[in-house]
Formats: structure tokens, C-alpha cells, sequence
């Protein structure tokens, strides 16, 4: 039986439901890396050039650690998710980036899902990828399905429990998807958290973020938690046509969230974040707009856990004294 | 309606020239040149990640604005970098800063023919669509001529005996472009320009380096955001060649690929084994030139991006992976960067090329 290894990282958040489903329908065993620890990350710095953002440089560091454990790595190119959309140029050419970054690394499985080609282009690419496992067409055509159908399952999952994806991963998939922060827990404030995915589930590169909200008191909202079409439809509500794939997940739910009066927003973006850098602006227009307290946080490889509590600290307490009327100081002199 | 447009390249001289054949002269604020002060005004309003040609458009859509500019043309379009989406911020930041201008935007991704055609169709008050053809062409045969001349420029400049001489004549020419009225005057022009510059004294003996440069369009296009640095690698005795210029953009994007030309049909061809479909922005095209460049025997590559470009990070990783082992510098471009800093390290790479080159001799690869 061959094996398929899925670097935990990037996509993973988002797609890992539907690709494990679609490989083991295919009689193929998935291969996971383990979750971001520190000998991941240097290794994916390492390697990559500079510039490159800390995601994708954790996404090589992932690879690497798959190496010599299967006989391939699936790497998709998420181009497009539909009319005029696409994905960071990063994302579009990880497997061309993981080729000449890696190149001892197995066969890439690389399909090209770009559905701005249309359908036919979409399924001849599955139909190329499935039959490398099978070349029993209707075992593929299953595994499209049942794949799908638990995609579908596990975002509905997500916004009906309001729970993050490690959470629902770990509800599916058990021991090796370990979330430390709880679900609903019942806090007095509530944060909205903008970031992507990859980002606000990754606890070794958010310093646990979520838990540490949750530890001073906050009911931390995520934009798996808000239904995708609330948050496409809030996307289009705020900036007109969409023109990334992650318009949603920030630009979007940071409207749904300014709409359900959170009490504040934290951004989280990986320094050097392309879209990011536009996408915050929009949010942080948005929060100015709305009086919303407002804390932009960017992560890269130097970024420390201690220096980011101290920063939500004080955003919490700004926030418990919003309101409370404090007494006057007292002039210095008189 | 008082048109501003961005400060690109000559795109202004062309602009300019169609709103003279047009009679509309005064609806048309043509940008001032980029100095110091566009790239504070634009990195003091942008978003701190933001790249570079994000930075300094907006820098120079402020200046424009101050001259009292209420409409802005910008690129719009999907499928490509973060340019598709700076229209829609830089609107809101004018906004904030109490401009009431509106943006005029030009799909550079889908119908680039006919936004283009529209802009000036508004510039124009409803001129007829025969007045704005004649009127356009005129305007592109400025920038033809101009990258005419600047590809002599390129040539001159790494061999002439006192230097300067070369970029003294262009600019002159720049002028008179500017100044003409007529085909046939811009016609004349190029060719009296084309004539000076061969007639200046150059080093018969010298068999100067070649580079060629690569990267995103609009840090390769606009000197000021590279500082100059095809001026400066002619300084050293290099021949530069760039194959993307605003001349070629605008006869493969706005009428040939219509055509069913594929204006990087080989350089996309070269480039498949390591980059097979588009990353957005100038990221494949980049590599693929790199390719071609040393095909054609160039000592080496420099390769332009602005800080935190995302095609041209998909580019730089997977450059080194290329069979051809031609020398790539790659030159990052944000608001940070000093001139002393650049020249250092342009002349350790020009001393790194005549090494190789007296090593090696010149390495010509297979083409097939």
C-alpha cells in the first residue's frame, strides 16, 4: 500500500477532512507530520530563501520531516476557488517552490485546482492524480464523493459546535491533533481573532494564542466559527467582488463579527503577508468605523510569547475599562 | 474632470500626447517627477507591509491630487498580485485624507483593450471613436520611439569613453518627444537621437559584460524605484538588456495576444520544468527569462523585486534550481534602501562576472 504524506501546515486546517478521505478511499494510507515544533521550523528556514513568509517556511520545515517516511507527498496548487478568486502566489506555486527548495524530497503529487478553468480542466486533474492509486473509475468517482460530503460535514461541524479546526480535527481524527484551548468557554468578553487558518491554529507559531485569551477571560471567536455563506456574504458587503480566496476569513468575518458587536479584534498575519498587508487595512477601517477596539499582531520567526501576553494583557484591560468611568487625575501641580 | 494618473515610466509622456491630440490638455494632470518627497508622502499613508510600487503610486496620486486632480486612473484585475487590489485601498486612504477624487480603473487582467480605450474616451469629453483611435496611436508611438532609443541607451552606455554622455542625449530626447506634435516630427526625432548616439565617442576594443534584468514590471520599468541602476551598470561597463519595457506591454497586451500571439510563449515554454502554470504577477516570466538570458550567453542576471513581493519570492526560491548556472543578483527594492549599499554590491557582482568571464570564457547553452 503506498503512502501519502500531508505536510501539517498551510491548507492542511482548511482541506485535511477531504484529502485524507479521498486517499484512503483510494486504498492509499495517509502520512501526517507531526505538529510545528521547533526543529521543524529551522529546518523549513533553513532552506528557504529569506523573503519567504514564516508559513511557508514552517510548510518546507513539515515536508522535510516527511521525508524517507512515505512514497509521496501531495502538495496541491490551490489556484482558484472560483470565478475571479485566487490564492497567494505562494500557495499557487508551493509545489514548484517544495521541487526546487527540496529536492530530495519523493514525488509531489501536484494536481492544479483552478476552477476559473472550469469544471472539465478540475476533474481532469482529480481524474489524473486518482489514477495514480486506481484505474477503476468508479472507485474514484466514490471517493470524490464521500471526500466531498465530509468536507461539507466538517465545516458545518465548525460553525454549528463553534468550535477551531484543531478542535474539530481532533474530535475526527483523535490523539494527534491536540488543541489546548477549550471549547465555548464561558468568558465575559469576547475576541474575535482574524488570521488565517494555517495561522490561528498553528499553536507553535501563535504562542497559543487562543488559550491565552481564553485564560484571561475572553470567548475567542475564529472565522471557522461563523458559517461560510454568512462570512462570503459579509465579504461581498464590505468590499464589492472578492478577489482572494481568504477575502472571507478576514475581510468577511471581520464585518460579521464588527456586525455582532464583539468587544474586540485581534488580527493575526505572518510577517510579509501579500494580502494580509491590504486585507488588515480594510478590518482595521472597519473597527475605526464601528468604535471596536482593534490589536494588529504579526508573527515571524523572532516574534516571542512573552512580548505577545503582555500586548493582549493590556488590550483586555483596555477594554474592561472601556466604559468605566475613571477618576480624574489630579493635576501634577498646581 | 481633472485626471491624475500615477507616475510610471514615460506612460506620463504618452498620456500627455494623447490628451494634446484630443484638445483636452487642461482635463490632464500630468505627475511630477518622482523625488524623495512621493515615496515619504506614499510610505507616511500606506500600510507598513505594503510593496513598493503600492507605496510609491500612491505617493504620486497624492501629488497629483494636491494639483487638483478629482478623478485617478489605477490597475485593476484578479488572477495577479497585490496590484489587483490598489485601486480599492487607495481609495479609501485618499478618502481619509479628504480627497474627494473618484478612480477611473483599468482591468489589466480581463478587457485591457477596452478600459484603456474608456479612460480615454472620459479624458476626452466624448471625442469620436476616430479622434481617440488617431489620438491614441499617436501617443503610443511616443513610447515605441522612446524604447527605441533607450534600447541604443543600454548599448552606449556600457562603452562610451565619458560617461554620461549617453543618459545626457536621452534625456534631451525625452524632451523633444515630449515637445512633438506630429508622427512625423517623433519619427525624425528618434532618428536624429538614434544617430548622436552613435556618433559618441566610444571604446572600439572594449567587449563589454552583458546583463540582463528580470523581475516585477513596475520596479524594472520606473528608474527611480531601482535607482537607476541600468545608468549605474553602465557606469561600470555593463550592457544591459531588459525585455520588458511599456512599448512591448502595450503591443502584446492590448492588441497581439487578442490576436492569438502568446507574448511568453518561449520564455513560459523555458520555464515549465520548474514553475508549469502562472503564480501571479511577473513570477514565471521571471524565471523563464533567467533561462533565456543564458541561452542567449548573458554573464548574468539582475533580478528586481520589491520587499515582499509574492511572484517574485515564488521566483527567487526556485531560481538557484535552473540547470543554466548563470549568476542571479537579486536586488530587493523598498523605501529602505540606500544608493551606497546597492553600488557595493552591483560592483562586487560586476568584478564576480569579469572573473567568471576570463575563467570561463563565454558559455553559450544548448538551446534545444
Amino acid at each position: 500500500m503506498s503512502k501519502v504524506g500531508i505536510p501539517r501546515a498551510l491548507l492542511y486546517y482548511q482541506y485535511y477532512p477531504v484529502w485524507r478521505s479521498f486517499f484512503e478511499h483510494l486504498g492509499a494510507e495517509v502520512v501526517t507530520s507531526p505538529p510545528t515544533n521547533r526543529t521543524i521550523l529551522t529546518a523549513g528556514i533553513s532552506r528557504a530563501v529569506a523573503d519567504t513568509c514564516l508559513p511557508v517556511k514552517v510548510f518546507l520545515g513539515h515536508t522535510m520531516s516527511l521525508i524517507g517516511k512515505c512514497d509521496y507527498i501531495f502538495i496541491p496548487s490551490m489556484t482558484s476557488f472560483g470565478k475571479k478568486t485566487y490564492n497567494c502566489s505562494k500557495i499557487i506555486g508551493l509545489p514548484n517552490i517544495t521541487r526546487a527548495v527540496l529536492p530530495e524530497c519523493p514525488i509531489i503529487l501536484d494536481p492544479n485546482i483552478d476552477l476559473e478553468k472550469g469544471r472539465w480542466y478540475f476533474y481532469h486533474q482529480i481524474y489524473k492524480l486518482a489514477s495514480r492509486f486506481t484505474s477503476n473509475s468508479v472507485k474514484m468517482k466514490k471517493a470524490i464523493d464521500v471526500a466531498w460530503q465530509k468536507q461539507l460535514a466538517y465545516r458545518k461541524k465548525m460553525s454549528d459546535e463553534k468550535i477551531t479546526s484543531n478542535q474539530a480535527l481532533f474530535d475526527l481524527y483523535g490523539s494527534s491533533h491536540s488543541a489546548s484551548s477549550q471549547k465555548n468557554p464561558q468568558g465575559n468578553l469576547t475576541i474575535a481573532l482574524l488570521g488565517h487558518p494555517y495561522i490561528t491554529n498553528d499553536e507553535y507559531l501563535n504562542h497559543r494564542i487562543i488559550y491565552h485569551l481564553q485564560n484571561m477571560g475572553a470567548n475567542v471567536l475564529t472565522s471557522e466559527m461563523a458559517p461560510q455563506t454568512a462570512i462570503d456574504a459579509a465579504a461581498t458587503r464590505a468590499v464589492g467582488e472578492t478577489h482572494w480566496a481568504f477575502e472571507p476569513d478576514i475581510i468577511g468575518a471581520g464585518q460579521y463579527y464588527t456586525e455582532m458587536k464583539v468587544d474586540g479584534i485581534i488580527t493575526l498575519s505572518a510577517f510579509g503577508c501579500g494580502p494580509d498587508s491590504m486585507m488588515i487595512v480594510w478590518v482595521e477601517h472597519r473597527a475605526k468605523e464601528t468604535k471596536t477596539p482593534f490589536l494588529p499582531l504579526s508573527l515571524d520567526e523572532h516574534s516571542s510569547g512573552g512580548a505577545m501576553l503582555t500586548r493582549l494583557e493590556a488590550f483586555l484591560d483596555m477594554i474592561k475599562r472601556k466604559g468605566t468611568k475613571l477618576p480624574t487625575p489630579t493635576p501634577a501641580y498646581c | 474632470m481633472k485626471l491624475g494618473i500615477p507616475h510610471f515610466g514615460n506612460v506620463s509622456v504618452s498620456i500627455k500626447a494623447i490628451a494634446q491630440q484630443l484638445g483636452a490638455t487642461d482635463s490632464l494632470i500630468i505627475p511630477p517627477p518622482m523625488t524623495q518627497k512621493t515615496l515619504n508622502l506614499g510610505v507616511k499613508y500606506s500600510p507598513y507591509e505594503a510593496c513598493l510600487p503600492y507605496k510609491l503610486t500612491l505617493g504620486s496620486l497624492i501629488e497629483t491630487c494636491e494639483l487638483g486632480a478629482n478623478t485617478l486612473a489605477q490597475a485593476r484585475g484578479s488572477g495577479i498580485c497585490r496590484l489587483g487590489y490598489y485601486a480599492k485601498n487607495q481609495e479609501q486612504i485618499l478618502r481619509d485624507l479628504g480627497y474627494s477624487a473618484k478612480f477611473l480603473t483599468i482591468d489589466i487582467s480581463h478587457n485591457k483593450l477596452i478600459s484603456v480605450l474608456r479612460l480615454i474616451k472620459n479624458l476626452a469629453n466624448d471625442a469620436s471613436w476616430y479622434e481617440i483611435s488617431s489620438a491614441f496611436f499617436f501617443g503610443i508611438s511616443k513610447l515605441f520611439a522612446l524604447d527605441k532609443i533607450e534600447k541604443v541607451v543600454q548599448e552606449i552606455r556600457a562603452v562610451e569613453l565619458e560617461k554620461g554622455t549617453a543618459n545626457k542625449i536621452y534625456h534631451e530626447a525625452i524632451r523633444n518627444i515630449d515637445e512633438a506634435t506630429k508622427r512625423k516630427e517623433v519619427k525624425d526625432i528618434t532618428k536624429e537621437y538614434i544617430e548622436r548616439l552613435n556618433h559618441v565617442e566610444k571604446n572600439n576594443k572594449a567587449h563589454p559584460l552583458k546583463v540582463g534584468i528580470v523581475g516585477e514590471i513596475y520596479v524594472v520599468i520606473e528608474p527611480f524605484a531601482n535607482m537607476d541602476i541600468e545608468e549605474e551598470l553602465g557606469k561600470l561597463g555593463v550592457e544591459v538588456e531588459r525585455t520588458m519595457t511599456l512599448s512591448r506591454w502595450v503591443k502584446y497586451s492590448l492588441f497581439l495576444n487578442y490576436l492569438g500571439a502568446d507574448e511568453w510563449r518561449k520564455v513560459h515554454h523555458l520555464a515549465k520544468p520548474y514553475i508549469d502554470h502562472d503564480v501571479g504577477g511577473d513570477g514565471w516570466e521571471s524565471v523563464g527569462e533567467k533561462i533565456l538570458f543564458a541561452h542567449k550567453g548573458f554573464d548574468g542576471i539582475v533580478h528586481l523585486a520589491p520587499f515582499t513581493c509574492m511572484p517574485e519570492i515564488v521566483a527567487q526560491n526556485v531560481m538557484p534550481s535552473t540547470r543554466e548556472d548563470i549568476p542571479v543578483l537579486a536586488v530587493i527594492c523598498d523605501e529602505q534602501q540606500g544608493k551606497q549599499g546597492l553600488l557595493t554590491r552591483l560592483e562586487a557582482f560586476v568584478d564576480l562576472l569579469e572573473f567568471r568571464r576570463r575563467k570561463n570564457g563565454r558559455r553559450i547553452y544548448n538551446t534545444r
